[in-house]
C-alpha cells in the first residue's frame, strides 16, 4: 500500500493495494458490502448481484468482488440507487427460495434469509413452485442437495474446480432450470467426487446440506455450540469445528457434525477431507477402545491402568530382544500420530531398543 | 480444465480467459458428432479430450441442441411463426407420430411457421404437410415452396439501384474483391478513417459506432488478434444476416477480410447458429470461390456452428462457445478488444454490419453516411407479422413504419402494435407509426432499434398474449447465470400467467403491481443485454396498451 494507492469509499479515503478488489479494499476499512457467491478461495464469479456499488464515471453498477479499485476510483456502497436494488434483487430472490426459516434451515444457516432481514427486503412478491432438478436418489452417505433452496452462486462448482481439481459437479441446464448436477446426474460415488465436502462447506443457503444429521433429525446448525480442534486422523494438523449439542447423550453433549472454519483463518484454509468433515462416528461408537486392556491368562481382555499397561507392553518388548535381539522387534507408527509423536517413535526404537525397524504408515 | 483467471492490466478487471487455443479438443462438436448428450456420452467424451466429465455434461446440457438429441423436428413458436399457426403445426406433428418439440425464434419469421429437421429449416410448413408427411419426418417438406426449399424470402427492393443501397440483396456476386484491394492500398489507418466518416453503426443489435472497435484492437500491444463473424441471429423477428449470408456472402468475406488486414489479424472465426445450415454452405461456397482467386491469402478462416442457444449472440457469451464452454455472458468490462478470444483483442461483427464495408471502402464512407437519414447508411429492416409481403427491405436508416411496410405491400388489418426490434424492444403503439427506425429516435421512444426486426401486430392480437410469447422466449433463452435474469425472467412469465389465468377463472386477476420494479431489478442486475431488456415486452404492453389488462 502506499499514498499514490488511494480510492474514495463512501466519502472516506483509503489505501488500497495494487491489484485489490473493491470488496477487499471495503472489508479492510470496515465497510460493510453484502456477498453470496463471493469466497475468497475462489475467482469472483459476480454471479449472485448482491455485491454491486456504484463507480463514479460508471453508468451501470459493478460487482465489487470482481472489479479492482483503481488509485483514484470514487466508490459508492450505500445510497437510494444501491438500497432500491439490494432490496428488489433479494425481493427476486425470495419469490424462488423457501421463506420458512425452519424448514430451509435443517442443516446450516442460510445467509440469504439474513441478508433478507438485514436489507428488510420486501417479502410480499409472491412465490413460485420449485423448479430445479435434484438428485434425490443419490445413494453417497454424506452429501444432500435440495434444489428448492439453491441460488446458482456456483460457489460448489467452482470450489471442486478451482479448490479441489476435481469437478464432479457442475451448472447444467440453462436459464430458470439451471441446477447443479453430476455427469448423467449420476450418484456422487460414481463420479470423480471424493466426497470432501467442500460443497457443504461453502454453500451459503444450506442447499448442499449433510445428510447425516438431516437423517438422525438433529438440531440445526444455528443451535450446536462450535468447538475449535485438530483433527486427528492425519498429522497434517486441519483445524476444524466440532458441532456438539450439548443435550444429547443424556447431558453429556454429542458431537452432531464438523464444519469449517472461516477461510483464512486456519493453516488449511478451511479445507477438510472426507475423514475430517464425515467421520466423526467414532467418537460415541461403542466398539471404541476407551481404557487400556490388558489380556489375562483366561485368554480375555481386562480393563487395567495405564500404569499397568504400560509396564505390561514393555515387559513383553524386552522379553522379545533378550530372547531374539534387538532386531526381531519392529515399530510401526501412525499417520495419526503428530511430527513430534513420530519422533520420539524412533527414538524409542533406536536408543532404547537399538534397532532401526521403524516406519510410519505414510511413509511409502 | 477450469478456465484461468487473468487480470488485466489496462483496466484491472478480472476475467475468465481459457488457457486454451483452437487445437484445444472442443466439446460442443464432439458431442454434436456423439449423437448429443444421450447417457454414457459425457464420460466417453470425457475419456478421449481429458475434459472432466461433469463439465463436458454442464456443456451439452446448455445448448439445447445438444441436450434434447430425440427431438424429430422442433416448431419456432415464436411470435411471428405463433401468428402463423405454429402451435396448430406442432399439435399436428404430435398426432402424426412425430417426436416434436417447441423451439425459439429459427430466424425464418417471413416464412413461418418454420421448422427445424436436424440442422436445416424447412420454412413455411402447413399442418397438411405434417399430415402429408406422417411420422416419417424425412418427408417433410413445405409444398408452397414446391422445388426452391432454399430458404429464400422475399427482399426488397428486388432490383434496386445500387447507388442507394449498400448490400443489394437482389445483386450478383462479386468476387473481384476491389473493396479490399482499394484497402491494402489505403492501409490500416485509412482503412479505419474511412469506416470512421461512413458513420457505420453496429447492426446486431447496440448500434455501437463501428470505428471505435476497430481502433481499439488496433491499438492494443498484443499482436495476435482476431476477427469474429456474429452469425447467431435468433432475435424473434429478425432474419436479414440468414438472407445476407444466402444471397451476398462475398460482401460478408470481403469485410471479414478487411477487417482482418486493417487490424492485422490472421485468423477469422465464422460463428453460424447451429440451425443455419443452409446459409453455412453457402458462405463456405463463397470463401471457396475467393480461394480459387488466392485473393486472400494469408488469411485463414474457421467455421464454427452454435448448437441452440440464443444467448450466445452477445458477444462474450459467443466467445464462450467459441472456447467450448456453456455460452455464459463474461463480466464487462473489459471489452472483446481488449480481452476477446482466447484472451486476445477481437473484432467482433455482426453479418449486416461486416457486410456494409466493401461498399464503404468501394464507394467510400460519405456515400455510406449520406443513404441514410438522420443515422448513417442503409439498412435491412425485416419485417414479419401482420403485412402482405414479411421479407428483408434495405432501405435508408431511419424510414418509418408504415414506409417500411409500404414496401412491403402494406397492413393486413389495422395496426396495432409493432415490436421494432426484435423481442428485445418491446411493443410500441401504432400512433408511433410515423416514428424514425432508427437507433436514436427508438430509443428516445424507450425502445431500440435492435436488430431492425420489426413484427406487425393487427387489432386482433391481445397485447397479454403477445407479450407471453416474448416472456416464455427469453426465459427459455436466459443463461442461468445471475438472478435478476434467472429469476426474473420466469417471475414475469408467472406473474402474467397468474393475471390471465385469475380472470379466467372469475376472480379479479391478480394485479401485476410488482412487475415494474422486477423490470428495475432486472436492468439495474443484469450482467448481460438480455436480462436487462427481458422485461420490455410486458412492462411496454402495460404501458401502452392497459387496456388489455383491464379486468
Amino acid at each position: 500500500m502506499t499514498e499514490d494507492h488511494r480510492i474514495t469509499l463512501q466519502g472516506e479515503s483509503i489505501a488500497v493495494s495494487p491489484g485489490e478488489t473493491i470488496l477487499d479494499a471495503a472489508a479492510r476499512a470496515g465497510v460493510e458490502i453484502p456477498t453470496l457467491c463471493h469466497d475468497p478461495r475462489l475467482e469472483p464469479a459476480g454471479a449472485c448481484r448482491t455485491c454491486l456499488v456504484e463507480i463514479d464515471g460508471w453508468r451501470r453498477l459493478a460487482p465489487a468482488c470482481a472489479t479492482v479499485a483503481h488509485p483514484g476510483m470514487i466508490v459508492t456502497t450505500e445510497n437510494a440507487r444501491i438500497d432500491r436494488h439490494r432490496r428488489s434483487l433479494l425481493a427476486l430472490y425470495a419469490t424462488d427460495h423457501p421463506a420458512d426459516r425452519a424448514a430451509s434451515e435443517m442443516g446450516a444457516p442460510d445467509q440469504l434469509l439474513a441478508m433478507t432481514e438485514r436489507y428488510d427486503a420486501p417479502t410480499d412478491w409472491g412465490t413460485m413452485p420449485p423448479c430445479r432438478e435434484g438428485r434425490p436418489d443419490d445413494r453417497n452417505p454424506y452429501i444432500h442437495y435440495e434444489p428448492d433452496t439453491c441460488i446458482l452462486c456456483a460457489r460448489c462448482t467452482r470450489y471442486c474446480a478451482e479448490v479441489e481439481g476435481v469437478s464432479a459437479i457442475t451448472l447444467a441446464g440453462r436459464g430458470s432450470q439451471t441446477t447443479i448436477s453430476t455427469v448423467d446426474r449420476l450418484s456422487l460415488l460414481d463420479t470423480t467426487c471424493e466426497l470432501c465436502g467442500g460443497c457443504v462447506d461453502v454453500c451459503p443457503t444450506g442447499a448442499m446440506t449433510e445428510k447425516l444429521p438431516l437423517v438422525r433429525e438433529q438440531k440445526p446448525e444455528r443451535e450446536l455450540e462450535k468447538i475449535r480442534t485438530t483433527c486427528n486422523y492425519c498429522g497434517v494438523g486441519c483445524q476444524l469445528d466440532l458441532n456438539v449439542d450439548p443435550e444429547a447423550n443424556d447431558g453429556r453433549g454429542a458431537v452432531v457434525k464438523v464444519t469449517s472454519p472461516e477461510p483464512g483463518t486456519t493453516t488449511n484454509d478451511g479445507n477438510l477431507c472426507v475423514k475430517g468433515r464425515f467421520a466423526y462416528d467414532f467418537i460415541d461408537h461403542p466398539d471404541r477402545l476407551t481404557v487400556p486392556l490388558i489380556r489375562g491368562a483366561d485368554g480375555a481382555l481386562h480393563e487395567a491402568s495405564w500404569d499397568d499397561a504400560l509396564e505390561a507392553a514393555a515387559r513383553g518388548l524386552l522379553g522379545v530382544k533378550a530372547r531374539h535381539g534387538p532386531d526381531a522387534l519392529g515399530f510401526v507408527s501412525s499417520s495419526r500420530c503428530t511430527v513430534e509423536e513420530n519422533y520420539l517413535v524412533q527414538k524409542l526404537a533406536r536408543a532404547v531398543f537399538g534397532t532401526n525397524n521403524v516406519h510410519q504408515c505414510a511413509a511409502t | 480444465m477450469p478456465p484461468a483467471i487473468i487480470q488485466v492490466e489496462s483496466t484491472g478487471q478480472w476475467q475468465r480467459r481459457s488457457v486454451g487455443n483452437d487445437n484445444a479438443p472442443r466439446v460442443p462438436e464432439i458431442l454434436q458428432r456423439s449423437g448429443g448428450l444421450r447417457a454414457g456420452v459425457s464420460r466417453e467424451v470425457a475419456r478421449a479430450t481429458g475434459m472432466p466429465e461433469a463439465e463436458v455434461y454442464g456443456v451439452g446440457s446448455f445448448y439445447h441442441l445438444l441436450a434434447r438429441p430425440n427431438a424429430e423436428i422442433r416448431v419456432c413458436t415464436g411470435l411471428s411463426c405463433a401468428l402463423a399457426g405454429a402451435p396448430r403445426v406442432l399439435v399436428a406433428a404430435t398426432q402424426a407420430g412425430l417426436a416434436a418439440e417447441p423451439c425459439s425464434c429459427l430466424a425464418g419469421c417471413d416464412v413461418a411457421p418454420a421448422v427445424l429437421r436436424d440442422r436445416t429449416v424447412i420454412p413455411a410448413v402447413t399442418v397438411a404437410d405434417v399430415e402429408r408427411a406422417g411420422p416419417d419426418a424425412s418427408r417433410l417438406g413445405s409444398d408452397s415452396l414446391g422445388d426452391d426449399q432454399r430458404w429464400l424470402g422475399t427482399i426488397g427492393p428486388e432490383r434496386g439501384d445500387p447507388e442507394q443501397l449498400a448490400l443489394h440483396l437482389g445483386g450478383a456476386k462479386d468476387l473481384a474483391a476491389r473493396a479490399y484491394q482499394r484497402s491494402l492500398a489505403l492501409g490500416p489507418e485509412g482503412t479505419i478513417a474511412e469506416i470512421e466518416a461512413s458513420g457505420l453503426q453496429g447492426r446486431g443489435g447496440a448500434g455501437f459506432p463501428a470505428h471505435i472497435k476497430w481502433s481499439a484492437v488496433r491499438r492494443q500491444a498484443g499482436t495476435t488478434r482476431y476477427v469474429v463473424l456474429n452469425a447467431d441471429e435468433g432475435e424473434p423477428g429478425t432474419f436479414k444476416d440468414r438472407e445476407v449470408l444466402m444471397r451476398r456472402p462475398d460482401l460478408v468475406v470481403e469485410g471479414l477480410a478487411i477487417a482482418a488486414r486493417a487490424l492485422g489479424a490472421e485468423d477469422v472465426y465464422l460463428y453460424l447458429r447451429g440451425e443455419f445450415e443452409i446459409p453455412w454452405r453457402s458462405l463456405e461456397q463463397a470463401i471457396a470461390a475467393f480461394e480459387e482467386t488466392r485473393v486472400f491469402d494469408g488469411l485463414r478462416f474457421h467455421f464454427h456452428a452454435g448448437h441452440g442457444a440464443y444467448i450466445c449472440g452477445e458477444e462474450t457469451a459467443l466467445l464462450e462457445a467459441l472456447e467450448g464452454r456453456r455460452g455464459m455472458p463474461r463480466l464487462k468490462p473489459p471489452f472483446p478488444v481488449e480481452v476477446g478470444l482466447w484472451g486476445k483483442p477481437t473484432l467482433i461483427h455482426n453479418v449486416e454490419t461486416i457486410a456494409c464495408v466493401p461498399a464503404i471502402l468501394n464507394r467510400g464512407g460519405a456515400w455510406f453516411k449520406n443513404l441514410g437519414r438522420g443515422e448513417a447508411g442503409s439498412k435491412l429492416y425485416c419485417v414479419s407479422g401482420h403485412v402482405t409481403h414479411p421479407g428483408t427491405y434495405e432501405l435508408p436508416l431511419g424510414v418509418t413504419l408504415d414506409e417500411l411496410v409500404e414496401a412491403a405491400g402494406g397492413y393486413v388489418g389495422t395496426l396495432k402494435a409493432f415490436s421494432p426490434g426484435g423481442a428485445s424492444s418491446g411493443f410500441l403503439p401504432a400512433s408511433e407509426r410515423r416514428r424514425s427506425l432508427g437507433f436514436e429516435a427508438l430509443a428516445e421512444a424507450g425502445s431500440m432499434l435492435g436488430s431492425a426486426g420489426v413484427v406487425v401486430l393487427n387489432d386482433t392480437v391481445d397485447m397479454r398474449w403477445a407479450a407471453m410469447q416474448q416472456l416464455r422466449f427469453f426465459e427459455d433463452e436466459s443463461c442461468g447465470q445471475c438472478a435478476p435474469c434467472r429469476i426474473g425472467t420466469r417471475y414475469l412469465r408467472v406473474s402474467l400467467e397468474r393475471h390471465i389465468d385469475g380472470e379466467r377463472a372469475g376472480h379479479s386477476a391478480p394485479a401485476l403491481d410488482k412487475v415494474s420494479e422486477a423490470a428495475w431489478q432486472m436492468n439495474e442486475g443484469s450482467i448481460c443485454g438480455l436480462g436487462q431488456v427481458a422485461p420490455l415486452p410486458l412492462t411496454t404492453a402495460l404501458e401502452h396498451f392497459p387496456e388489455d389488462f383491464a379486468t
